[in-house]
């Protein structure tokens, strides 16, 4: 069985009775029950799914309606509630926690007959950009098992990258999507905020956070979204889309069009093989006709304080329910007064949860949120601006994803500073609320990099068009694992 | 100067559903944790979906309390850990952006004192703690969410009051005004509770928590601030402090914990856009507000004569108010105005008995008539009215069956009339030098009848008789 | 300048017992610090904006239960009351 496939060519092979649903399914469980102590993508696997594939199958012999996805394996991140599933928010914290509903992602996938293969690692509570802070342990690069895959959404990017599933559900809070799928070479896709539901997204940053698909061709993405996107009424954040078919017209190219190089995305700090290959794809894209100029966005410089302090503050405020009274892990209260046990009961969370909880008191609090927090929220609005008048000047803006290569396990967990800084290409579209998108450009010295690109607010389709012209000019070799 | 000033919260207990979810609205009288969803719970992952009725319903109060309103309403996260709260933070409103809450401030007329308004604010009850446990070590605390989510109005006031007299005047002017605007029903246990906060002269000002009711709230203040004048007398330092109103032992405690310790760190709830309410969905609101209670006094007492303290007494309550406006006609208004101020009130004076009763305006309106008709005396109507509230049968058929109506036939009555002068011989006599005696044969006539005779039939019949 | 005292007082507020004092100071310490960028980003005239969606667009006041009982799922006392530890 090749499980090497897009999403696009599943749905062909199984409309033609090339495969079958279970045949594929299976395979895929095979797989990742091969390479996933190496990997450790998942933090749990679906026993029902080959089950599941064999009704689909079913489905389709007897002629019945079947839904797009026709049995595809996808993997979704362990922060997106699947009803009667466990989701853990790769937390302690949340080790028993059951979802009693599905999210309205997942609701739209099941109409659509996709088969969840597993729920993925991630950074605990989606903090972090290694899935080092997982509490259930870190997953590994399956280009290379020393380093790390990037995160938070890690899990979701191993699982596509090394062909354990066809496709994932990520969320990108402030590079969650984007920044796994550039060091583990797989797409990775931030829409326009509101463009997804969040109902059924265990919140992080709530203001600033979407659901991604991580896929390994840009067409899969057009695919996914246009399940994904639109109106949903138990969020009251999402965007009409007017039903766009995002797949159409998606190889319209890249001709004419005008691409602003990001400054502050490409100064100091930045690798020089990353710098290399987006020099690279600049050129690939002048190749196709379109018009590169550089552009400075002041305000990038300040987005990564701003990013914290904003993520910290709701960060503070939407994990405060987990007290662990209604929903948690074994802990009774008897004996307990509430202060001291509700203290006790929330030590169950990691090191870099708690460590940013602080920050979330003390950033908003009566005595420093005039230092921190509006300041934030400031720079937000004038970055935001910024952004909307670059969009004046050019159709799309390019960067690396990622300003380094993908580096060793235990490399700068200890360092909260420098892996802040490992954010600061991809936080700039959560604070502006526009879509970006990581496309696999090129391997160096066996690790992958990235470029990303980024679009005006609700210029997703546009954005997926040069998204599939650059990755049109790139042929990268297969994952060695 | 004493000043008093009062934070209201008033349960939207009109509305069907919560404030963020379609859990029912009324968690009165359900199973424990029976009125829950994922939302209402705060369970990982949910989002609010906000109630459109509840924003506007707030609004209407906030115009009724002659509020500015503005062009876009936020909520706000107010955060602090306490087991009722699901999330652990409360979604509110705040005016630390501009004014985002639902009503800006106002004013209201108490007699003729101003009492002003300092914002309306819209946000979510937490759900009821209830204590359990014999000995203080295996002391627990058992939690019932059904309560939460239901849809609060807060409403802030100026210190402006003076005296607890003037805080009652208010509590009933703004009962009658809620009830009036058809957005709560003050009378349901826990509807409306309050915090208050009392100063007298050169002393520091006092907050009293956790007021549970309007009547206890009066209570409170006058505990606070005899309280107050007794240290200020013995020359002790009035501190400021937050205490808690004790609704057993009608007193206030000083809170044991630093309750200015907390920092909300209030800010933007992200999960709900602002909320714009331009004007022309403003001048809807105003438009579809139900007629205010001065408004329907005046109109009761120019429209159809009816006395000032009649017409006062029925228009501040809504259910005799709204009994009024749809039984009476241009010709029976006071008869009917008569009916529900001087028999109905007394007969359905508590919330139960107003649930029970099967009384409808028809009714109304056929007593009115039949009265102005002469077709039933007062008394009589009284009577069939008592037996109205609990069978809700028609009048017609409650007079029949009761034997009510009124005795008018002129042959019948004659005969009575006639056994009454043969029966009074001397009374009779009496008439011809004291012409008020015939009353005292009407009353003869109205005991044979057991009152049902035509009072000023008998009386014509019985002059023409003595003659 | 963050102390340590301030550090302790708000994992106070946010209700997490802290281990490893020490060096969860240390990193938190510069965590803030790097913040202070923020300082020199010259945005005092800037205002917050957001996203705003018409009155007319939101929720109908229906009831509509949630269709399972849901405290069954979650941590119970007796099938019913969900358990706190005793308030002070």
């Amino acid at each position: 069985m090749n499980l090497k496939i897009s999403a696009l060519e599943y749905v062909e092979q199984v409309k033609n009775g090339d495969i079958s649903a279970e045949d594929f399914v299976s395979s895929s469980i095979d797989r990742i029950k091969n390479v996933d102590d190496k990997l450790h993508a998942f933090l749990q696997v679906n026993s029902k799914a080959v089950e599941h594939a064999q009704q689909i199958d079913k489905k389709i012999k007897s002629g019945e309606k079947v839904g797009q996805c026709f049995g595809m394996p996808i993997s979704i991140k362990d922060n997106i509630c699947i009803k009667h599933s466990k989701t853990t928010c790769a937390s302690k914290m949340l080790e028993k926690f059951t979802a009693p509903y599905d999210a309205t992602v997942i609701s739209k996938l099941k109409q659509e007959d996709a088969i969840f293969v597993g729920k993925a690692n991630m950074d605990e509570f989606a903090m972090g950009l290694t899935t080092e802070f997982s509490a259930y342990g870190p997953s590994k690069n399956p280009w290379n098992t020393d380093y790390v895959p990037g995160g938070s959404s890690g899990g979701s990017a191993v699982s596509v990258s090394a062909f354990e599933c066809i496709a994932s559900l990520g969320s990108d809070t402030g590079g969650s999507v984007r920044n796994p799928a550039s060091f583990c070479s797989v797409v990775g896709f931030k829409p326009t905020y509101g463009l997804i539901s969040r109902f059924g997204l265990i919140s992080y940053a709530n203001s600033i956070e979407q659901i991604g698909p991580i896929t390994r061709t840009v067409k899969d993405t057009a695919f996914l979204l246009n399940i994904l996107s639109g109106l949903d009424s138990n969020d009251n954040t999402t965007i009409e889309n007017g039903n766009q078919d995002y797949l159409a017209d998606i190889d319209s190219g890249i001709e004419g069009k005008k691409i602003g190089i990001i400054q502050e995305m490409m100064g100091e700090g930045i690798d020089p093989s990353v710098l290399s290959a987006t020099n690279d794809a600049v050129s690939k894209l002048e190749g196709l006709g379109a018009v590169c100029e550089k552009v400075s966005i002041d305000m990038v410089k300040y987005s990564v304080a701003s990013y914290y302090t904003i993520t910290a503050t709701e960060a503070g405020s939407n994990l405060a329910r987990y007290d662990n009274l209604r929903y948690g892990y074994e802990f009774p209260v008897e004996g307990f007064e509430f202060n001291s046990y509700i203290s006790k009961a929330r030590a169950k969370f990691g090191p870099e949860v708690i460590r940013r909880m602080i920050l979330g008191g003390f950033v908003p609090s009566a005595g420093h949120a005039g230092k921190y927090f509006l300041k934030a929220l400031k720079v937000k609005s004038k970055l935001t601006k910024e952004v909307k008048d670059a969009f004046k000047k050019f159709d799309y803006l390019i960067a690396p994803t990622v300003p380094v290569l993908p580096f060793k396990l235990g490399e700068k967990i200890d360092d909260p500073i420098a892996l802040f800084l490992v954010d600061i290409n991809t936080v700039m579209s959560n604070l502006s609320g526009i879509p970006s998108i990581s496309v696999p450009f090129s391997i160096s010295n066996g690790l992958p990099i990235g470029i990303q690109l980024l679009a005006n607010h609700g210029e997703d389709k546009s954005l997926l068009q040069a998204a599939k012209a650059l990755e049109s000019t790139v042929n990268l070799p297969e994952v060695p694992i | 100067m004493t000043k008093i000033g009062l934070e209201i919260h008033c349960q939207l207990t009109k509305l069907e559903s919560k404030l963020f979810c379609s859990c029912k609205a009324n968690y009165r009288e359900q199973e424990i944790n029976s009125n829950v969803c994922p939302v209402c719970m705060g369970l990982p992952g949910t989002l609010p979906r906000i109630n459109q009725k509840a924003i506007e319903k707030a609004t209407i109060i906030a115009m009724a309390l002659n509020c500015s309103t503005p062009e876009k309403i936020a909520f706000f996260r107010k955060n602090y850990f306490y087991p009722d709260l699901p999330k652990n933070f409360q979604i509110t409103q705040l005016n630390i952006y501009g004014d985002t809450s639902v009503g800006g401030t106002g004013s209201i007329m108490v007699g003729d004192k101003k009492i002003r308004i300092t914002r309306v604010q819209l946000e979510e009850d937490p759900g009821r703690l209830i204590y359990e446990g014999s000995s203080s070590k295996n002391q627990i605390t058992l939690v019932d969410y059904n309560r939460a989510g239901t849809p609060l109005v807060e409403i802030v006031t100026e210190p402006d009051f003076e005296n607890p007299k003037q805080v009652r005047e208010f509590l009933n002017i703004l009962s009658d005004l809620l009830e009036n605007l058809n957005v709560s029903d003050p009378s349901l246990e826990g509807a409306m509770r309050a915090d208050a906060n009392v100063s007298i002269e050169g002393g520091n000002k006092v907050e009293i928590k956790n007021i549970g009711s309007f009547h206890d709230l009066e209570k409170a203040v006058h505990f606070e601030i005899t309280r107050q004048e007794s240290l200020h007398s013995r020359e002790i330092p009035i501190i400021q402090e937050t205490r808690h109103w004790d609704d057993k032992r009608k007193i206030t405690i000083s809170s044991r914990s630093k309750e200015e310790e907390l920092d909300y760190r209030y800010f933007l709830e992200g999960d709900i856009p602002w909320i714009k309410i331009d004007s022309d969905t403003r001048e809807k609101l105003r438009s579809e507000m139900p007629e205010s209670i001065s408004s329907k006094k005046n109109r009761y007492i120019s429209e159809y004569g009816i006395p000032g303290q009649v017409a006062d007494v029925l228009s501040s309550d809504k259910f005799y108010s709204d009994l009024f406006d749809k039984s009476h006609s241009q010709t029976n208004a006071k008869e009917v105005a008569n009916i529900i101020t001087t028999d109905l009130m007394g007969l359905v004076d508590t919330r139960e008995k107003r649930e029970q009763s099967k009384l409808t305006p028809e009714h109304l309106k056929d007593l009115a008539d039949y009265i102005q008709e002469g077709k039933l005396s007062r008394s009589s109507a009284k009577n069939a009215l008592y037996e109205i509230v609990k069978s809700g049968k028609k009048l017609s058929q409650t007079i029949t069956e009761l034997d009510l109506g009124n005795l008018s036939n002129e042959d019948e009555l004659l005969k009575i009339i006639k056994q009454v002068i043969s029966e009074e011989p001397k009374a009779v006599e009496q008439t011809k030098s004291n012409p008020q005696t015939i009353n005292f044969l009407v009353g003869k006539v109205m005991q044979k009848t057991k009152g049902k005779a035509d009072p000023s039939l008998t009386l014509n019949l019985l002059k023409k008789e003595v003659e | 300048m963050v102390t340590e005292e301030e550090i302790e007082q708000v994992a106070k507020l946010m209700k997490i017992d802290v281990h490893d004092h020490k060096e969860f100071v240390e990193k938190v310490h510069d965590m803030i610090n790097y913040f202070d960028i923020l300082d020199s980003a010259g945005v005092s005239e800037e205002e917050i904006s957001m996203k705003d969606l018409p009155l007319t667009s939101l929720r109908e006041d229906k009831h509509i239960p949630f269709g399972e009982n849901l405290i069954e799922k979650l941590n119970n006392y007796k099938g019913h009351y969900v358990r706190a530890p005793k308030m002070v």
